[in-house]
């Protein structure tokens, strides 16, 4: 029962809202009961096992989905208070300035239809439902990045459309092939746990293939390069809310739909599995490090670190780092979501992302300065400070082969120098050829009350992790 | 019913290729709706008859099928090319001639590496060349093609592709799923020919290729063009 709720509360959620158009506080309020209806459901599921249905046949989840769906859950409550405090402040601006915006109306729903079908990926029990569920976010996402209406977020809107549904259409095809494979075990259709029992006795010919394609076309919507192409532009299109869930929430869920397959994958083939994830991985961080060194768009940056976050998620994955994998992925998605939200706020302030304009933001917004300092370093795991991706940068050298390690070490150190270098770009030294009005600068500063919150929670996290490791638990 | 579903299937074969090789998206359109409306028909042309009459849920799901497929989404591209006044793919990146060969190509690979793959007892031999060819063709539009609404053709015509092998291969999963799979498929053709629509009003033309306003790299020196634009 609680499963369904989780995903049937955000989508009712998003109809009401849709429907109940006239009344503004009644979108907000809605917002809010879904985020902490959704952050309650999920407690439920994470501390009672008895409730998790997970032998069932359409909705369930078992650990592994647990905790995908607490930290989308977690992401959620965030961006939900976030946006309830942010939305009025940029509607207020665009009616004084005459821009036009996505009318709330449209905006919200679609933001609890994304959550409701972000909790479908993770709770469905069939790889067919979870396949319609990575391709409904591709939909009910679509109209978010339309936010500002612009030309370029257009063009954003459009690439993702095609880019992100011939890649699922490719994991489609994927999936059909596992049915293939799956013939001659007895096991009738596309159900995670009738495959998971049968696994040994699938053909390894058909499900290596099926294992590419899924790869290929969950690959392209979790952003694994090179098939990433659409989302620098949609991230720096869409507004910070936005981008928080897509790159915080969406690629760990596309994740959770590649790990599903691996998951049912015969043992034999399960090497080769490991090592293209580990090849992917890679390349997305070396393309990671080849575009944002170099980079003139700071939301760009933050889209180029989640490609290289996702190839680190692989390669930890794929060197059977499992436990590591998923800390990363709480940390990376915590920390995301807060260079997002700030970077939202300073988008809001200074009306432009292109770095050459940007300087002495210190003077300006110095609680945002900070932040965004704060979270740069904790993103990029700088030691010592007690931060979740050092932690898993360290399992990660620890367990790889020395000329993995050695390389894996070199990328990051590039990433973190190119991140840095525009971070500390955009705070010091004098002010940038952008002029903005101290009391919008003032206004805005007020918006930074979730980013910290999320900061310290990730602090927290990174220091659970040190024990549990110090304890040998990890 | 072997012999219809295979003669289905080269009729299938035939409307990729002439899709390939069409300038004109009125007849992309036409070409994609037959092609929606054989492929919905497809698991009728398979039903052993013998057996007695298919059950209430296939027979839905191939009206249901023949209805998003072949008439609705159609219907739904040809509203925004009307909208959009395009009417012709004058220059696409690859030309017709040269599509055409790349279509042979396609469809002989398709062969090629189909001859490998032992046909199940109750699936048609041609079913995984078809699907693979009319997948591949689909993509080849997407990317050789420069109107927005052709490449939304495309995306179609793959998607076809893939239901074709599905239901080709006999692969049987529950009628919910498949009716969510069309109805996902609806409303993503819905919203990109609502996202042609609105490319037409603001740019002006539907030229993906000319849509190069997001970039990586600072190409004029004074930072990303596109700061008119945010704010």
């Amino acid at each position: 029962m609680v499963p369904w709720l989780v995903v049937l509360v955000p989508t009712l959620a998003g109809l009401a809202s849709y429907l109940l158009r006239r009344r503004r506080w009644v979108l907000t309020a809605l917002l809010l009961f879904t985020a902490l209806f959704h952050s309650a459901a999920t407690l439920c599921l994470v501390l009672r096992p008895g409730v998790r249905c997970e032998g069932s046949t359409w909705l369930g989840v078992d650990d592994i989905g647990v905790w995908v769906l607490a930290v989308t859950s977690i992401l959620f409550f965030f961006v939900s208070f976030h946006t309830a405090m942010w939305l009025p402040e940029e509607e207020r601006y665009a009616r004084e300035h005459g821009e036009e915006l996505l009318p709330a109306h449209v905006f919200l729903p679609c933001m609890e239809l994304f959550l409701g079908t972000m909790s479908l990926i993770v709770l469905s029990r069939n790889l067919a439902l979870m396949w319609l569920a990575i391709e409904a976010t591709t939909l009910v996402s679509a109209p978010l990045i339309l936010f500002r209406r612009s030309k370029a977020s257009l063009e954003a809107m459009w690439k993702y459309l095609l880019i992100c549904s011939v890649g699922v259409g490719l994991a489609m095809f994927g999936t059909l092939l596992v049915a293939m494979s799956a013939r001659g075990t007895g096991c009738d259709g596309l159900g995670f746990a009738e495959l998971l029992l049968c696994s040994e006795g699938l053909e390894p010919g058909w499900f290596l293939a099926a294992f590419i394609f899924i790869l290929v076309g969950y690959g392209t919507k979790m952003g694994l390069a090179p098939f990433h192409t659409w989302l620098p532009d949609t991230l720096a299109e869409a507004p910070g809310v936005v981008s928080a869930l897509l790159s915080g929430a969406l690629l760990n869920c596309s994740f959770l739909g590649i790990i599903r397959f691996w998951q049912i994958a015969p043992q034999s083939i399960r090497p080769f599995c490991d090592k293209l994830l580990i090849a992917l991985g890679l390349l997305s961080l070396l393309t990671a490090l080849f575009f944002i060194v170099g980079q003139v768009d700071f939301k760009r940056m933050l889209a180029y670190a989640s490609v290289g976050h996702m190839g680190f998620i692989a390669i930890l994955w794929g060197l059977g780092q499992h436990d590591a994998s998923f800390m990363h992925m709480f940390g990376y998605a915590l920390m995301i979501m807060t260079l997002f939200l700030v970077a939202g706020n300073i988008v809001f302030v200074y009306r432009t992302r292109s770095v050459s304009r940007f300087g002495g933001m210190f003077d300006r917004l110095p609680r945002h300065s900070v932040l965004w300092i704060v979270a740069l370093l904790l993103l990029n795991g700088a030691p010592p400070s007690p931060l979740l991706t050092f932690v898993t940068e360290y399992i990660l050298v620890r367990s790889s082969s020395l000329w993995l390690g050695i390389a894996v070490l070199i990328l990051l150190f590039g990433v973190f120098a190119g991140m840095m270098r525009i971070g500390l770009k955009m705070c010091m030294g004098p002010a940038g050829e952008v002029d903005v009005s101290t009391e919008h600068a003032r206004t805005t500063e007020r918006l930074c009350g979730i980013p910290v919150l999320a900061t310290i929670l990730a602090i927290c996290g990174g220091i659970l992790f040190i024990l549990l490791m110090s304890r040998g638990e990890l | 019913m072997d012999g219809l579903s295979e003669v289905l299937l080269v009729v299938l074969l035939g409307l990729s290729l002439l899709m390939a090789n069409s300038s004109r998206v009125i007849h992309c359109i036409r070409l994609v709706a037959f092609q929606g409306i054989l492929v919905g028909l497809l698991p009728l042309a398979q039903w052993d008859w013998s057996s007695g009459f298919p059950g209430f849920g296939l027979l839905a799901l191939v009206i249901v099928s023949v209805c998003v497929k072949g008439i609705t989404l159609p219907l739904l591209l040809y509203r925004a090319m009307r909208m959009t006044n395009v009417e012709c793919e004058f220059k696409p990146l690859v030309g017709y001639s040269a599509s055409m060969a790349v279509a042979l190509l396609v469809i002989g690979f398709s062969f090629a590496i189909s001859s490998g793959i032992v046909p199940l007892s109750d699936a048609s031999s041609f079913s995984v060349p078809v699907s693979i060819s009319t997948m591949l063709l689909g993509l080849f539009l997407v990317i050789s093609r420069r109107k927005a609404l052709i490449q939304a053709l495309g995306f179609l015509a793959f998607e076809n592709g893939i239901s074709i092998f599905g239901i080709g291969m006999s692969l049987q999963y529950s009628w919910i799923i498949e009716l969510g799979v069309l109805l996902v498929i609806f409303a993503l053709v819905f919203m990109m020919g609502f996202a042609v629509c609105q490319i037409s009003r603001e740019f002006s033309h539907t030229d993906i290729y000319r849509l190069n306003l997001l970039v990586d790299w600072d190409r004029n020196g004074k930072g990303v063009e596109k700061d008119e634009e945010v704010a």
